[in-house]
């Protein structure tokens, strides 16, 4: 009834590596097949940043800007200082020459040329050696390029794309550009090469919104002027202009391509030919849950759109989402990915809405639609908070009335406005959503909160809540200020007005704030995410047996821990995606464990199912604990599988645990019985009896003094005695000598009746029995692992300093080696069952150190492993696994502290307001010219600081101009 | 508060119910057709949770429905409690011709009654009974034109063809009335078989919750001024139909306050 997902226990935050590779957009190298000499090629060349000042060549269109230049082949990678204003991603196969340049003395330069013919100009500000070094690795990452044979791939890859058909198809009238003719120009033109490139359903069942409304044509001929000047699609660089173009909204024709740009997805598409079509090819007659879910789906996505009442756009939905949920079944399919593809496939191309999907799924919203949903819970928890900290009376009225924040925006965030704004507007968030990354829907979240202040605190209940922001993306369109006597200011959307607020009194929300805040969070939604799970794993439970609630929850950590450590192998446990069910979906997805998680789950519970080694080194006392291996646990799996599967369910876990834990005497007698009766005719074999007595050797391993040794060999004594003498009445009327040898090992010898005969009459099986076998099985938390530290010496203190499970093992490890050599070390098995030592051991540990084990340690100076003698007869396999509670986060204090201070800094209230007005008015200033499209942005631009003195500009002006060095 | 006083001058009590169930068992189509009594095909599947309100009159009550629809598809499942903490109702509904859809809800109705308020009023629905039901008995109110017929086999139930249901409509039915009825019984449900399409048995579930509903304990708790009182005074809910309960017909809702 139930899976169970250790998924979000083994999440690790990102390596300084990984952020760099995030926030450049560079794919993780292609998971497709790649020739492993080609693998080492690309994954030898040596990654490397270096200070530098970026200039644009040939037109003085742009400042310099002083950055930082990373080398991450086969990309190359600038960043401003600021990390907002100039930006690039250039895959090295677009890079078409690189000549270092002959300037004043001091000065180390590289001019890099581009397919698109770009001139870009780095003057390397490091130390001379280094700048030598980059230039090194990054002429061998070039050579790289070139024999992956990378270079001619350029060239098919950017006619896909429409830029080049727009710039091409303009470049004519570059002279006409200012006098205005460019209106007709543009509406005519669909480009020459329309076959080539790619495009979304818009081009065939139109883009909603009116295009003169939306200005198109003005935003097509910026967009050409600023793609001529700055490269595009692969090379593009992006200015502060690039960004502020993006605000306005990107024209429906360019938008897909941008899209593609901006959030990186192009360089998946580009680095991964032909993976789409091949995934199709795969999925051709297969079939999954998550099919099901997309095909219930696909009538229902954005159905007023023309595109979607048609065969075409209902069957490029179903491949896209079928591909990416076999790509991914770990995300498979999830409710608003239908709507998300839905309008990324009005713009794009099915390939490039594919891989578009991925950055999304996997960078930008991570964990929104995996099946726990914990990254949209994150989310919404960590915008709660920053709404809290800059929205203060909202969020006091709201916990006053009892109003959850995300009841409402929950959805904003899953599916991208999409579905709570009318279509026009959520794509405009959309534009700067892929151009600025998440936080953007975290701004706009507030500045929708900001906006609605007043009446937000009127509302009573969740109902009015939702009801207000439903009228309010209703109004969208009308005016902000409809009494205004300013023809301007009334011109002026709600939405222009959003956006503002957005980007202009939010803009203190950076990439760096939604991170710490959902490492702050990250635990908290975790733990309750697994508690609801666990909840609702037990109350699914068809039968809680003889369990309480409390009990069956203890046997679900006990699991839990189990698969954290032995992950289910998923031949066992196949993703729930991947369960083809033919049968009608009768089949509920169930998390299902083999045999190596099985064992450390029994350990965690039955005593003698691990191995407790009590070490003494002079410096500390501690319990290492092992898991045990014997044929006797893979015997109690396979008898509690009792669906066949070779698999156990945490059903199977509980039936299997009522059925030993709740027993009598005879019934305990009666289940040992049964666990080695193989095929439950009722007898054991003689083989069986064998095994029985090697079980009982295993159980009883770890037991101090010969007490149980006599007691099974007794056992094994009278088992036969008994079997044989019984057996003669069982054979028929020929006199005994003969018919006790008739019987072979593997024939009916044993019955219960005799067994218990048997078992009963020795004392030690008898009490076994009675209840040491049900007690062995212990629904408690196993107590701590560490004994406190035997002395208070200078490794006592160290002791306190320890934190990580790795560092207590490293030291346990250095203790060992002290204890050694000092000839203190002494390792004691503890016994599993102890009635014959002491009773009740575990909370009297000092008294194991029993007088047999005092004395023999004594013998061995070195290292002594001292053990009950049954010990070496149990197949006591030691294995380096070690049973403990996995770590668990915790996010460094002082970190948590300069966050906290950090935050408070941004005293936003909703009562700060007041000021929109100037703000309109700086909004419309020209008439209605091209230029105007821009005044929207301007007022809630930033400045941007290149970060360089008027000297360095003049030095990097120079270089526009410098000679290559010959 | 302010808002409490005038929410019992108008008489209207506030009922805050939730539906629950699987994925496309028809949820959000029972709500439809009992807030504007109509069906459509092709609705957008609900991301989080819906929310909609109708007013209902019985004997001489006006009850206020505050319908959280939430979405069926099991990865929502962490989400509901968000949507069903505080209601006093809840509508668990399963589609009559897919038995794994009733193990659901009954799920549904356990978890319900474990987490939720403890007064809740839980209602079994078995929607979708049009489909198991022969042409010839025509028990819906209010029949659905030929058009709409196709568009809802396509999406409610994949994989069985639409014809299916006109010719063997014994064979689609795979929870027997009973079995529904007895667990019901058995779990202390109040229990239905419906259809959004035709509207058969979808306004007797909310008349039936609203009998059962204790409603002088609601009135009570808002007059005694808890966080969560009627709030109806700050919403424009546009011109709503009102639904009588009793005569089951429609007129406009004149006060909206």
């Amino acid at each position: 009834m139930s899976t169970i997902s250790t998924q979000l226990r083994n999440f690790k935050e990102p390596t300084k590596d990984q952020l760099i590779h995030v926030f450049f957009s560079i794919p993780e190298m292609p998971p497709v097949p790649l020739k492993d000499t080609e693998k080492q090629g690309t994954g030898d060349i040596e990654k490397m940043e270096i200070n530098a000042i970026l200039s644009l060549g040939a037109q003085e269109v742009e400042d310099s800007y002083a950055g930082k230049l990373h080398l991450l082949p086969p990309y190359l990678a600038f960043s401003s200082l600021d990390r907002k204003s100039v930006r690039f991603t250039l895959p090295l196969s677009t890079v078409r020459r690189v000549e270092r340049l002959n300037a004043r003395a001091g000065v180390y330069a590289l001019s890099l040329s581009t397919w698109h013919g770009m001139k870009i100009i780095v003057q390397l500000t490091s130390l001379r050696p280094t700048a030598d070094l980059f230039c090194s690795l990054l002429r061998e990452a070039l050579k790289a390029e070139l024999q992956r044979g990378q270079m001619k791939a350029v060239k098919g890859f950017v006619k896909t794309c429409y830029s080049e058909g727009l710039v091409s198809s303009s470049g004519v009238s570059d002279n006409e550009r200012e006098d205005g003719s460019l209106i007709t120009e543009t509406k005519d033109g669909c480009p020459p090469p329309e076959t080539e490139f790619h495009g979304g359903l818009g081009l065939q069942f139109k883009f909603p919104g009116d295009p003169k409304k939306l200005r198109e044509a003005s935003k097509i001929k910026l967009w050409t002027t600023y793609l001529k000047n700055h490269g595009r699609n692969l090379t593009l660089l992006r200015y502060p202009q690039c960004t502020r173009l993006v605000q306005v909204g990107l024209p429906n024709r360019l938008r897909g391509e941008m899209w593609e740009t901006l959030s990186g997805s192009i360089y998946l598409r580009y680095s991964n030919p032909g993976v789409y079509d091949q995934l199709l090819l795969d999925i051709k007659g297969t079939n999954s849950t998550s099919f099901e879910d997309i095909e219930k789906d696909l009538h229902r996505s954005l159905p007023e759109y023309a595109g979607y009442q048609a065969d075409e756009g209902i069957s490029a939905l179903r491949r896209v989402l079928q591909a990416y949920s076999h790509r991914n079944p770990e995300v498979g399919y999830c409710q608003a990915m239908n709507i998300l593809a839905a309008a990324i496939l009005i713009y794009m191309s099915e390939e490039q809405t594919f891989w578009l999907l991925e950055v999304l799924c996997d960078r930008l919203l991570p964990g929104y639609y995996s099946p726990t949903m914990h990254g949209t819970l994150l989310d919404q928890r960590v915008f709660e908070s920053l709404v809290t900290r800059c929205l203060p009376m909202i969020s006091d009225h709201f916990q006053a009335v009892d109003v959850q924040l995300s009841v409402a925006s929950l959805p904003w965030f899953l599916s991208l406005y999409i579905n709570s704004m009318p279509m026009v507007f959520a794509f405009r968030i959309a534009d700067c959503f892929f151009c600025m990354g998440p936080k953007v829907l975290f701004q706009v979240g507030k500045a929708i909160l900001k906006i609605n202040g007043e009446k937000l605190l009127q509302i009573q209940d969740d109902g009015g809540f939702l009801n207000l922001m439903r009228e309010y993306f209703a109004s969208l369109g009308d005016s902000a200020h409809p009494a205004s006597a300013d023809p301007r200011a009334r011109a002026i959307t709600r939405f222009q007005e959003l956006l503002l607020v957005s980007f202009r009194e939010f803009a203190v929300i950076s990439d760096e704030t939604i991170l710490s805040e959902r490492r702050k969070y990250r635990n908290e939604i975790v733990n309750s995410i697994e508690s609801f799970s666990k909840r609702s794993a037990v109350r699914n439970l068809k039968t809680l047996g003889r369990f309480t609630k409390e009990q069956a929850g203890f046997v679900y950590d006990a699991l839990y821990k189990a698969m954290c450590e032995v992950p289910p192998p998923p031949d066992v446990a196949p993703p729930p995606s991947l369960l083809a069910s033919n049968d009608g979906n009768q089949e509920r997805a169930e998390t299902r464990i083999g045999i190596p998680t099985f064992q450390v789950f029994l350990s965690e519970i039955l005593t003698w199912a691990r191995n407790e080694k009590i070490v003494i080194n002079g410096f500390q006392q501690r319990i290492d604990r092992e898991v045990a291996e014997h044929e006797l646990i893979d015997r109690l799996f396979y008898f509690w599988d009792t669906s066949c599967k070779g698999s156990l369910s945490f059903q199977d876990l509980v039936s299997g645990l009522d059925g030993v834990m709740f027993n009598d005497l005879m019934e305990n007698i009666e289940w040992f019985f049964n666990l080695h009766d193989k095929n439950k005719d009722g007898y054991l074999t003689k083989d069986e009896v064998l095994t029985l007595s090697e079980s009982f050797l295993f159980i009883f391993r770890h037991e101090i003094g010969d007490a149980y040794l006599g007691a099974v060999s007794k056992f094994m004594t009278n088992a036969f005695e008994y079997g044989d003498s019984l057996l003669p009445q069982h054979t028929g009327s020929e006199t005994g000598v003969t018919g006790p040898q008739g019987i072979g090992h593997n024939q009916p010898y044993l019955n219960l009746a005799t067994f218990r005969m048997v078992v009963l009459v020795d004392e030690v099986l008898e009490s076994f029995f009675e209840t040491d076998l049900s007690a062995s099985f212990r629904l408690e938390p196993v107590p701590d692992l560490e004994l406190p530290p035997a002395s208070s010496g200078f490794l006592g203190d160290l002791w306190s300093n320890i934190a990580t499970q790795d560092n207590r093992k490293m030291f346990n490890r250095l203790s060992d080696e002290l204890g050694k050599t000092i000839g203190k070390h002494q390792v004691i098995y503890r016994p599993t069952i102890g009635r014959f030592t002491k009773l009740e051991e575990p909370t009297a540990r000092e008294s194991l150190i029993s007088p047999p084990a005092k004395t023999t340690s004594g013998s061995s100076p070195d290292t002594a492993v001292v053990s009950s003698p049954s010990s070496t007869l149990g197949a006591s396999s030691i294995n380096d696994n070690d049973p403990s509670s996995a770590s668990v986060f915790s996010p460094m204090p002082h970190l948590k502290a300069v966050n906290a201070a950090f935050m408070e800094r941004t005293p936003f209230a909703i009562d700060d307001a007041g000021d929109d007005d100037d703000d309109s008015d700086l909004d419309m200033v020209h008439g209605e010219d091209d230029d105007q499209v821009m005044d929207e942005v301007d007022a809630f631009l930033e400045a941007h600081d290149s970060g360089l003195t008027e000297a360095d500009k003049a030095v990097a002006k120079d270089l526009l101009h410098a000679e290559p060095v010959k | 508060m302010a808002d409490a006083a005038s929410g019992s001058v108008d008489r209207s009590v506030q009922v805050k119910l939730v539906l629950l169930g699987e994925a496309a068992v028809g949820k959000s189509s029972v709500v439809l057709r009992f807030v504007s009594n109509e069906f459509q095909a092709n609705k957008e599947p609900t991301i989080g949770a819906a929310f909609l309100t109708q007013k209902c009159r019985l004997e001489d009550r006006v009850l206020r429905y505050e319908i959280w629809d939430t979405a069926g598809q099991e990865r929502f499942h962490s989400l509901a409690p968000m949507y069903y903490r505080n209601a006093q109702a809840a509508v668990v509904v399963y589609d009559v011709t897919k038995a794994t859809s009733l193990e659901k809800a009954k799920s549904w109705v356990k978890e319900l009654q474990r987490q939720a308020n403890p007064n809740i009023v839980i209602a079994l629905a078995g929607n979708k009974v049009d489909l198991v039901q022969t042409s010839a008995i025509s028990s819906g109110s209010t029949p659905s034109s030929e058009s709409e017929d196709e568009a809802d086999d396509a999406t409610a139930t994949p994989g069985e063809s639409p014809s299916a249901s006109g010719g063997e409509p014994a064979s689609l039915r795979q929870v027997p009335r009973e079995e529904a009825q007895a667990y019901a019984t058995e779990a202390g449900l109040l229990f239905f078989e419906t259809s959004a399409k035709t509207g058969e048995g979808v306004v007797e579930i909310f008349t039936e919750i609203a009998k059962k509903i204790p409603i002088e304990h609601i009135l009570a708790s808002t007059r005694g001024g808890a966080g969560r009182s009627g709030g109806a005074g700050g919403r424009a809910g546009g011109a709503r139909e009102e639904v009588n309960l009793e005569e089951q017909q429609s007129k406009k809702d004149a006060c909206n306050c």
